[in-house]
């Protein structure tokens, strides 16, 4: 499985563990379909950041994809 | 969609039948096409057009006795087209730009006795079939009678020309031969088939009768000999010997084939179209004739006269739907894309989002000369769709949750009017209207239940059309089934509906309940004293489920006048009146289209709107509109701002008002305790108008936000910006995982962003 790579630079930090994130290959399914593909993650408790643009970019154009599979 | 359907369909939509032009020449030369070249200064594109179907174009093009000019539309409006005089202009300005290609060579050696335009036809057509044709004529030149012409019409050096092409395609030319009794039993010896062009002199000495040809296949008496050409009653047309040579041609290439002679040749020749072109509105405009007669056309005047061609089409539906505009096509093709698309068992299903973006309102149906059903093929699209499990689930998921919402226990209501134990009448204003105006709402049901005798009950609720109109047939009959029980329940009353959409519903999916829309009842009663009219003249938008309801659109029309609303009526109201964009779940399934159509319904008019259906008078507001809603005006108490302005509430704000107006009629009713909310509902949130437009484009709730704040509060859960101090968390309540940007604030939390997907993340739930 190839893993497309989402990550940037973000101001975003876990408030909860206080922690920068660090990018960290995850998991993401949809409709069946299991991609792999490299976010900015929480170290410690793991939490995925989404931001706007891949939810409403990348994220949706797939999404539609597999709904029309 | 069976195949036999799909052909029935397309055969429904008369979009691509021939314009008159082309069906009434001989060739079917693409008149249109050969136009739009000329009026765009396409020479070589017009010359094309011709090259493509013309036989001979430097000579047929210079002398063609336009049987196609008594046909054209615009004689209606204007004159006819001078389409010889523009022929003759393309082919003495602009040389061959296609050359038909010749195909290899396949044995069978036709003779062609004479050699007029009959006989040269028929020889190139055969020649460029790959056959031998050989050109037997008692004549020194080509031509037959085209001779006669004057040099100026047609110059010998064109003529000429034609005998290069002859040659130039292998055709073998026999000239001065003596026709006699014995000639033609040779010339069927050496050949296998016979084509005799009655423009030849001399044909009379042969032993055979040419005089009555099969009108079909120009097939003679003699197995194998076929006859065309010359002069009929009507004298010598040019275009008749074209087509004869060439349907001749088709007879002998059939029959060295051994196939059918007869066998589907009814489009062959001058036939009938069934093209219908709206003329209406095109202002008449005359014939350009040529400053020099003898010299023809210029270039401008040419230009001028193929502008005038109307471009026949139909595309009636196209020019007024939205939808059918956005996807740019007619519905002949549309629905083969639909029928291509059920067939697709793997692969991208690309035409899911069309199908689910028509409004299904049934414009299209009444426009169209033929009542082509695109409506009723895209909602049993979507039903198959949700059978087959193929339809995509975003596209209608949001709508259904809102019809859950109408229909749970925060927004549902069935009862008797206070006080009583049975209703004659059950006032049902719809889930719209109670998301859309609540106190209009309940001002409608006090003056009902004022006016009126034997009880009047209420039912808040949903009609069902989004299960239906999404093609969830199960949960449509459900929701139905659960509504007629409990209209039972009160004794079946006569329901009374303020909206159209539930009144259309009830009438044709349950005929046992007995249905009336509150603008019949309103008509017939004593409307409310405070009525009030604005002084301006208002622009009656109807909506599109009335469009076959003429009573109920007449009724309205009746109180308006009865209030003192004077109205502009406009050609898209009453049957061809457009949908908003909420018909067939459009706006959910594709917003910007749903937004566009909104737009084009409100556009109408430049008068200030006046709708009655809830959802076209909040679409319309939504776009900017200055529009009310009729009840608006009926009981003016019910809102102190204008009703023009009253915005749209959007999708949180109709959840909300649908809430608050079954607990604030519980209470101030019937004295009964409103259901209790949930623990979220509690916390406050803070956001701008422009981000709530936002939200409501990315079909985001209040509720939903309130969801995962509440969560991300509770468990601690979220990212923080420690340069702004603003929180990002998600939370996933069921298949869609919304993302909230925020900020605790002394108002409540103050929203800065929402999003939302529906890519399952790791640990979430699927
Ligand atoms: S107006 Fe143009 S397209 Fe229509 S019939 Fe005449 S030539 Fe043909
Ligand atoms: S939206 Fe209405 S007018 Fe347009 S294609 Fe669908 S049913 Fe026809
Ligand atoms: S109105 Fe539309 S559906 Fe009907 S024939 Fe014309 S293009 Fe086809
Ligand atoms: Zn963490």
């Amino acid at each position: 499985m190839s893993t497309f790579s989402f990550i940037s630079e973000t101001a975003w930090r876990c408030a909860s563990c206080n922690k920068e994130l660090h990018p960290r290959k995850v998991n993401v399914e949809y409709m069946g379909s299991v991609f792999n593909v490299e976010l900015m993650v929480c170290p410690v408790c793991g939490f995925v950041l989404i931001p706007e643009n891949l939810a409403l970019g990348k994220m949706l154009e797939v999404e539609q994809l597999l709904e029309d599979k | 969609m069976e195949q036999q359907q799909l052909r029935k369909l397309e055969a429904t939509c008369i979009q691509e039948e021939s314009p008159q032009c082309s069906a009434a020449c001989p060739i079917h030369i693409d008149v249109r096409a050969f136009m739009a070249c000329l009026a765009g200064k396409d020479w070589r594109g017009a010359r094309r057009v011709l090259d493509r179907t013309m036989p001979f174009a430097d000579i047929v093009g210079r002398i063609c006795d336009e049987p196609c000019r008594q046909a054209c539309k615009r004689s209606e409006i204007g004159d006819p087209l001078a389409v010889h005089r523009l022929e003759r202009f393309c082919v003495t300005t602009q040389p061959m730009v296609l050359r038909s290609p010749r195909l290899p060579a396949k044995g069978g050696s036709v003779a062609v006795i004479g050699s007029g335009l009959a006989a040269m036809t028929a020889a190139l057509d055969l020649a460029r079939k790959g056959r031998t044709a050989v050109m037997l004529t008692s004549d020194e030149q080509i031509g037959g009678s085209l001779r006669q012409y004057a040099e100026e019409m047609l110059p010998a050096q064109v003529l000429a020309v034609g005998v290069e092409t002859l040659y130039s395609y292998g055709v073998i030319l026999h000239f001065g031969c003596s026709l006699n009794q014995e000639f033609l039993a040779t010339v069927r010896q050496d050949h296998d088939a016979v084509f005799l062009d009655r423009d030849c002199r001399g044909l009379a000495t042969l032993a055979v009768d040419c005089t009555q040809p099969d009108p079909v296949t120009l097939a003679i008496g003699l197995d194998g000999c076929f006859a065309g050409g010359g002069s009929t009653a009507n004298g010598f047309s040019v275009m008749k010997q074209v087509e004869d040579g060439r349907r001749a041609a088709l007879s002998i290439e059939r029959y060295l084939q051994k196939v059918s002679l007869t066998a589907q040749r009814e489009r062959e020749g001058v036939c009938p179209t069934r093209l219908f072109t709206q003329i209406a509105g095109i202002p008449p405009l005359s014939e350009v004739l040529p400053a020099d007669p003898a010299a023809g056309y210029t270039a401008r005047e040419a230009v001028a006269e193929a502008a005038r061609c109307i471009q026949c089409e139909c595309m009636e539906c196209v020019k007024q739907c939205a939808f059918l505009q956005e996807f740019n096509d007619y519905p002949k093709r549309l629905v083969r894309k639909i029928y291509n698309n059920e067939a697709i068992v793997q692969g991208t299903r690309t035409a899911n989002k069309m199908i689910n973006s028509c409004m299904l309102c049934g414009q299209c149906t009444v426009i169209c000369p033929h009542d082509f059903p695109l409506n009723t093929v895209c909602r049993t699209t979507r039903a198959n769709m949700v059978a087959s499990a193929t339809m995509p689930p975003s596209a209608h998921e949001f709508a259904l949750q809102d019809m859950e919402f109408s229909l749970g226990t925060f927004a549902a209501l069935a009862r008797h009017q206070p006080g009583r134990d049975s209703s004659r009448l059950l006032f049902f204003p719809g889930c719209q209207l109670a998301g859309s105006a609540p106190q209009t709402v309940e001002q409608t049901y006090l003056h009902l239940t004022r006016h009126l005798d034997g009880g009047v009950g209420l039912m808040l609720g949903c009609c069902g059309i989004p299960a239906h109109w999404s093609g969830r047939q199960e949960l449509f009959h459900r929701t139905m089934q659960t509504l007629v029980a409990e209209v039972g329940r009160l004794g079946d009353p006569l329901i009374v509906t303020a909206c159209s959409s539930c009144y259309t519903v009830f009438k044709e999916f349950a005929p046992q309940l007995t249905v009336q829309s509150l603008w019949q009842l309103l008509d017939k009663m004593e409307l409310p004293a405070n009525a009030a009219a604005p002084p301006q003249p208002m622009a009656i938008h109807d909506p599109c489920t009335v469009r076959h309801e003429p009573q109920i659109r007449a009724s309205v029309r009746n109180i308006i006048k009865k209030i003192g609303i004077s109205t502009e009526e406009h050609p898209y109201a009453g049957e061809l009146t457009d949908c908003c964009g909420y018909g067939g779940l459009m706006q959910f399934a594709n917003v910007p289209l749903g937004e566009k159509a909104a737009r084009a319904k409100a556009r109408r008019s430049e008068c200030d709107g006046l709708a009655y259906c809830a959802m076209c008078r909040d679409n319309m507001a939504a776009t900017g509109r200055r529009v009310a809603h009729l009840l608006d005006y009926l009981f003016p108490a019910a809102s102190r701002q204008d009703p023009l302005l009253r915005p749209n509430p959007g999708f949180s704000g109709r959840h909300e008002n649908r809430a608050r107006l079954k607990q604030h009629l519980l209470t101030t009713l019937w004295q009964e305790e409103p259901p209790m909310n949930p623990a979220h509902k509690e916390i406050k949130l803070v956001i701008a108008p422009q981000l709530m437009e936002l939200l409501d484009k990315r079909h985001i709730l209040e509720d939903d936000i309130r969801k995962v704040i509440g969560q991300a509060e509770q468990s601690g859960r979220r990212l923080v910006d420690p340069e702004n101090g603003h929180f990002l968390a998600s939370y996933r309540p069921v298949r869609v995982t919304y993302w909230v940007e925020y900020q605790p604030g002394r108002q409540g939390f103050i929203v800065h962003n929402a999003y939302s997907h529906r890519m399952i993340l790791p640990g979430e739930a699927k």
